[in-house]
C-alpha cells in the first residue's frame, strides 16, 4: 500500500531530465482532462448503449444541460414553470444576502462579548454546541408555523444556517487573541475599545473571514432546502422541485450548476482573502 | 579497502519537481576506521546531513560507492541508527514507546525491550517522562529521546546530525561525556555533525572539514589530544591550537551574502 | 488544580443556564403569557407527549426507520470515501486527476439533487440512502486525501532507516496519521448525513424522525412536534460530541498540534 509515499526516488527526485509542458501542468491536464472524460462518457452513453425508457425520462446529456443552461441565461426564456431564470436568480440572491446579512449582525457583536466574558461564554456554549451540531432543516416545520409560508420562512432558515459557524469563528477568534499583546496595549494606557480595535479585531479577522466561508456555503445551502419547503413562488430552490416533479432533468441540472459556479466562485473569492489576511499567521493554527 | 567506513566519489544532485537542481555532494570521499568518533564540520547547506543519509541507506547517491564493514550501502539496515536533526519522533508514540521503536522493529519482546529502554530514558535524563508525549516535551528533551532511541537499537555505527543543538549548555556538557563513555564503554564507530567546533574538538579522533556546497572533504584533522578527555582539557593550548587550525579551515569557506549559497544559510 | 476549577465552573454554569433557560420557559407560559398550543408548546407538554408516544412505541419505531439508511448511506460513505481519499493521496497522479471535479462536487449544494434522487430511487431506503451517502462521503474522501498526503517523509524515513518493511510502516506512521483526519472527517460527515435523512424524510416519505417533525407540524401538535426536533437535536449533539470526546481520548497526542 505504502510503497509510493515511501520511494527514495520520490523523496529525491526523478532521473535528470528537461521538464517537459506536461509534466509543467501535470495538475491541470489530469485534471481538466478527468472532468472533461467525464462529461465525454455521459455524453457518449446513452448514444451508444442507449437507455431503458424508464431511465430516459430521468437522463439529460451535458449537450440537453448546455442547451438548457443557453436558452434561459442568454436567451432569457420563460420558464415552463414561472417566470424567468433570472427572476429566480434575483430572488435566491436576495434571500441569499437578507439572511446572510441577518447572521452578521448577529453573530459578531455577539462573537466578541462570548469570546471576552467568560461566564457569559460557558452559559451559552451548551446551546450554540447543540444548535451548531443539530442541522437546522430540523426545525423548518415550527418555522413555518412561526413565520408562515413564505419569504420570512426562508430567511430565518437561511440566518440559521448561516450564524453558527459565523459565531464560533468569531468567538474562537476572539478567545485567541494574545493575553500578552492585550497587556502590552493596556500598559499603554488602552482602553477597552481601542483594546479590541488594536489586538482583538486583527487577531479575530482571519477567523471571522474563515467563519463567512463556512456560512456563506450554509447560507447557499439554506436558500436551496427552504426553497424546496419554504412555499415562496420564486427561487431557485422551487424551480429544482418544479423541475423534477415535471421530469424536465436538464433544468434541474442547469440550476444545480449555476449553484455550483456561484458557489465555487464566492468560496474562492472568500478564500483569497482569508489567505490574503492570514499571512502573518502561522499555518499551523486551524480555523474550522 | 581496509577502512571500515568508506565513500568513494560521491556524487549526489537533488532534482525537486519544479524547482532547482541541488548538488548537494559532489566527489565526496571518506575513510573512517572501526572504532573512531569522527566529526563533521562545514557551512549550513553543505550536505552533512545528506551525506549521513546516504550512509544511513536512505537516499541512494547518482555515482559513487558507499560502504560499510566491506558491504556496499543499498538500504536501511539495523547495524546503523541516526540521532534525526529534526527529531523525527512519532506524534502519537509516548517517549517510551518512541524509544522502543527499534528494537520493537526487530522483533524484540515487550518485556525485554521496556527493560533495555528503561535503562536509556534514564541515561538521557527522561526518567519520570516515559508516559509523556513529543508535544509535551521542550526541544532538547525531544532531543533526547531522539539519541535513547538511536542507542537503544544498539548499532555498530552511530549517526548524530547535531543531537546537542537543541540542548542548553549545562545538558549539553553531562550530554557529552555520556556520549563519551558510551562510545567508549560500546565501542561504537560514531559520525557526529555538529557546528560547533569546540565540541568536534573535544569529542573526536578526526575532525573532516566540509567545503561549502557541492559538499566536499576539504581537510582532515587528527585531533591528537589523549583520553580519556576531561573538561579542563578545553582550556589546554593544544585545544586552542586544533579549534584555530578548524576555523581557518572552515572560514574561507564560510562567505556571506553574494555567492550562491547565502539563501541557504 | 486552576484550570480543574475552571472546568468545573464552566460546566456548572452550563448546566444551571441551560436547566434556566427550559424553566423561564415554562414559567412564562404557565400564566404569564396564555399559551396557544397551535403556535408554541412548553416543557412539561412535550415531556408528557414525548413520554405518550415512548410508551407506545412510536419513537423507537420511528427511530429504525431513520436508523436504517443511516448506517448504510454512512457506511458506505465511510468505505468509498477511504478507497478513493487513499487512492488521491497515494498516487499523485489519481490525485490530480480527481481534485478539481470533487472539490466542485464539495463546494456545491449538493443537497439539491435531493428531488431527482427521490424520483429515481423512491422515498424507500433505497433513496434516503443513495442521498446520505452523497452529502457525507465527501469529507472523509477530502479528510483521507489531507491525512496521506500530510504523512511526514520523515517519519517514514526513520522507520525505514531502523529496518521496518512497508508493512510496519504503514501500521506504524500511515494509519495513525491519517487516522484522525478520517475521525474528523466523520464528524462534518455526520451533520451532512442528518441533512440528508431529513431533507429525505421531509421530502417524502411515510415513516421516520424527519417525516414525524413534519406531520407533527402539519397537523399543528406543537408538543409532539417539539419532543421529536429535540430527539434529533440529542441525536446529533451525541454523535458530534461523541466523536469528539473519542478524539481526545483516542488521540491525546494531537493536543499540542
Ligand atoms: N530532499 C531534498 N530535496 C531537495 N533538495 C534538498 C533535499 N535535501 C537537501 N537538499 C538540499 O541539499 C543541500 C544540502 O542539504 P543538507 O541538509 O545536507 O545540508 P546540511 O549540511 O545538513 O546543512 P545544515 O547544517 O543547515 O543542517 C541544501 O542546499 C538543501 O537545500
Ligand atoms: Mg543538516
Amino acid at each position: 500500500m505504502a510503497t509510493s509515499t515511501v520511494e527514495p526516488s520520490t523523496y529525491i527526485a526523478p532521473p535528470p531530465a528537461e521538464e517537459t509542458y506536461y509534466e509543467a501542468h501535470e495538475p491541470t491536464i489530469l485534471g481538466g482532462g478527468f472532468i472533461l472524460a467525464v462529461f465525454a462518457v455521459w455524453e457518449l452513453y446513452p448514444a451508444i448503449f442507449g437507455l431503458s425508457k424508464g431511465m430516459k425520462l430521468f437522463f439529460a446529456t451535458p449537450s440537453d444541460i448546455i442547451a438548457a443552461l443557453y436558452s434561459l441565461l442568454i436567451l432569457n426564456e420563460k420558464l415552463p414553470m414561472v417566470g424567468t431564470i433570472w427572476q429566480h436568480f434575483n430572488a435566491s440572491t436576495g434571500t441569499f444576502l437578507f439572511g446572510l446579512g441577518l447572521s452578521i449582525i448577529v453573530a459578531l457583536p455577539l462573537g466578541v462579548v462570548l469570546g471576552r466574558s467568560q461566564t457569559v461564554d460557558a452559559m451559552f456554549d451548551p446551546f450554540i454546541t447543540a444548535f451548531n451540531a443539530t442541522p437546522r432543516l430540523v426545525f423548518l416545520p415550527i418555522v413555518l408555523i412561526w413565520f408562515g409560508v413564505g419569504f420570512w420562512t426562508v430567511i430565518a432558515i437561511v440566518f440559521l444556517g448561516a450564524v453558527f459557524p459565523l459565531l464560533i469563528n468569531t468567538y474562537a477568534g476572539v478567545k485567541n487573541a494574545d493575553k500578552l499583546l492585550i497587556n502590552v496595549v493596556r500598559s499603554f494606557g488602552a482602553n477597552e475599545w481601542q483594546i479590541n480595535k488594536l489586538v482583538v479585531l486583527p487577531n479575530s479577522l482571519p477567523f471571522i473571514i474563515a467563519g463567512l466561508r463556512l456560512a456563506i456555503g450554509r447560507a447557499i445551502l439554506g436558500v436551496v432546502v427552504a426553497e424546496f419547503f419554504g412555499g415562496t413562488e420564486f427561487g431557485l430552490g422551487v424551480i429544482m422541485v418544479q423541475a423534477s416533479q415535471s421530469y424536465r432533468v436538464d433544468i434541474l441540472f442547469a440550476v444545480l450548476i449555476i449553484f455550483m459556479v456561484v458557489s465555487l466562485l464566492i468560496t474562492a473569492a472568500v478564500k483569497q482573502i482569508e489567505n490574503r489576511l492570514s499571512r502573518w499567521r502561522p499555518a499551523k493554527i486551524k480555523t474550522f | 579497502m581496509s577502512s571500515y567506513i568508506s565513500a568513494e566519489n560521491i556524487n549526489l544532485t537533488f532534482r525537486p519537481k519544479n524547482r532547482e537542481a541541488v548538488t548537494a555532494l559532489s566527489e565526496f570521499n571518506i575513510d573512517i576506521e572501526q572504532g573512531q568518533f569522527v566529526s563533521i564540520v562545514g557551512p549550513s547547506g553543505c550536505g552533512k546531513s545528506t551525506f549521513l543519509n546516504v550512509l544511513l541507506g536512505l537516499i541512494p547517491p547518482n555515482t559513487g560507492v558507499m560502504s560499510v564493514n566491506g558491504r556496499t550501502v543499498t538500504g536501511p539496515g539495523t547495524d546503523r541508527a541516526m540521532v534525526f536533526q529534526e527529531f523525527g519522533l512519532l506524534p502519537w508514540r509516548t517517549v517510551a514507546h518512541n524509544v522502543e521503536l527499534g528494537l520493537e522493529l526487530q522483533g524484540v519482546a515487550k518485556g525485554p525491550r521496556r527493560e533495555t529502554c528503561q535503562g536509556f530514558i534514564k541515561m538521557v535524563g527522561l526518567t519520570g517522562f516515559e508516559n509523556h508525549y513529543p508535544h509535551e516535551l521542550s526541544g532538547g528533551m525531544k532531543q533526547r529521546v531522539g539519541l535513547a532511541r538511536a542507542l537503544a537499537s544498539d548499532p555498530d555505527v552511530l549517526l548524530m546530525d547535531e543531537p546537542f543543538a537543541a540542548l542548553d549548555a549545562q545538558t549539553r556538557d553531562i550530554m557529552q561525556a555520556e556520549l563519551l563513555r558510551i562510545w567508549h564503554e560500546a565501542k561504537k564507530t560514531v559520525l557526529f555533525v555538529t557546528h560547533q567546533i569546540e565540541e568536534a574538538v573535544y569529542l573526536s579522533d578526526h575532525v573532516i572539514v566540509m567545503t561549502k556546497r557541492p559538499g566536499r572533504t576539504k581537510k582532515l584533522v587528527p585531533i591528537d589530544l589523549p583520553r580519556p578527555r576531561d573538561y579542563e582539557m578545553r582550556v589546554s593550548p593544544r585545544f586552542n591550537e586544533l579549534k584555530l587550525e578548524i576555523w581557518n579551515e572552515l572560514k574561507d569557506e564560510l562567505s556571506v551574502g553574494g555567492d550562491e549559497d547565502s539563501g541557504h544559510a | 488544580m486552576n484550570a480543574w476549577i475552571y472546568e468545573k465552573r464552566r460546566l456548572l454554569l452550563g448546566v444551571a443556564a441551560v436547566i434556566l433557560f427550559f424553566l423561564v420557559w415554562e414559567v412564562i407560559f404557565s400564566g404569564l403569557v396564555k399559551l396557544n398550543p397551535l403556535f408554541m408548546s412548553k416543557p412539561s407538554l412535550i415531556w408528557s407527549g414525548f413520554m405518550y408516544d415512548l410508551k407506545s412505541g412510536k419513537v423507537l419505531f420511528e427511530l429504525m426507520v431513520s436508523v436504517r439508511p443511516f448506517l448504510f448511506g454512512f457506511i458506505a460513505a465511510v468505505v468509498v470515501g477511504i478507497v478513493v481519499g487513499t487512492f488521491m493521496g497515494w498516487r499523485q497522479k489519481v490525485g490530480y486527476a480527481l481534485d478539481p471535479l470533487m472539490t466542485a462536487l464539495y463546494a456545491s449544494p449538493l443537497v439539491a439533487v435531493a428531488p431527482l434522487v427521490i424520483i429515481i430511487f423512491g422515498v424507500g431506503v433505497p433513496g434516503k440512502t443513495f442521498l446520505i451517502f452523497v452529502l457525507s462521503v465527501f469529507p472523509f474522501i477530502f479528510n483521507t486525501y489531507a491525512g496521506v498526503k500530510a504523512v511526514d517523509q520523515l517519519l517514514v524515513n526513520v522507520v525505514r532507516s531502523m529496518g521496518g518493511n512497508d508493512k510496519d510502516i504503514y501500521f506504524k506512521v500511515i494509519v495513525p496519521s491519517v487516522l484522525p483526519y478520517i475521525i474528523a472527517g466523520g464528524r462534518y460527515a455526520i451533520g451532512r448525513a442528518l441533512v440528508g435523512i431529513l431533507v429525505g424524510e421531509f421530502y417524502a416519505a411515510s415513516a421516520g424522525i424527519g417525516y414525524m417533525i413534519a406531520f407533527y407540524g402539519d397537523m399543528y401538535a406543537i408538543d409532539r412536534m417539539f419532543a421529536y426536533i429535540l430527539i434529533m437535536m440529542v441525536i446529533a449533539v451525541a454523535f458530534t460530541e461523541g466523536i469528539r470526546w473519542a478524539e481526545r481520548a483516542a488521540f491525546p497526542w494531537r493536543v499540542g498540534m
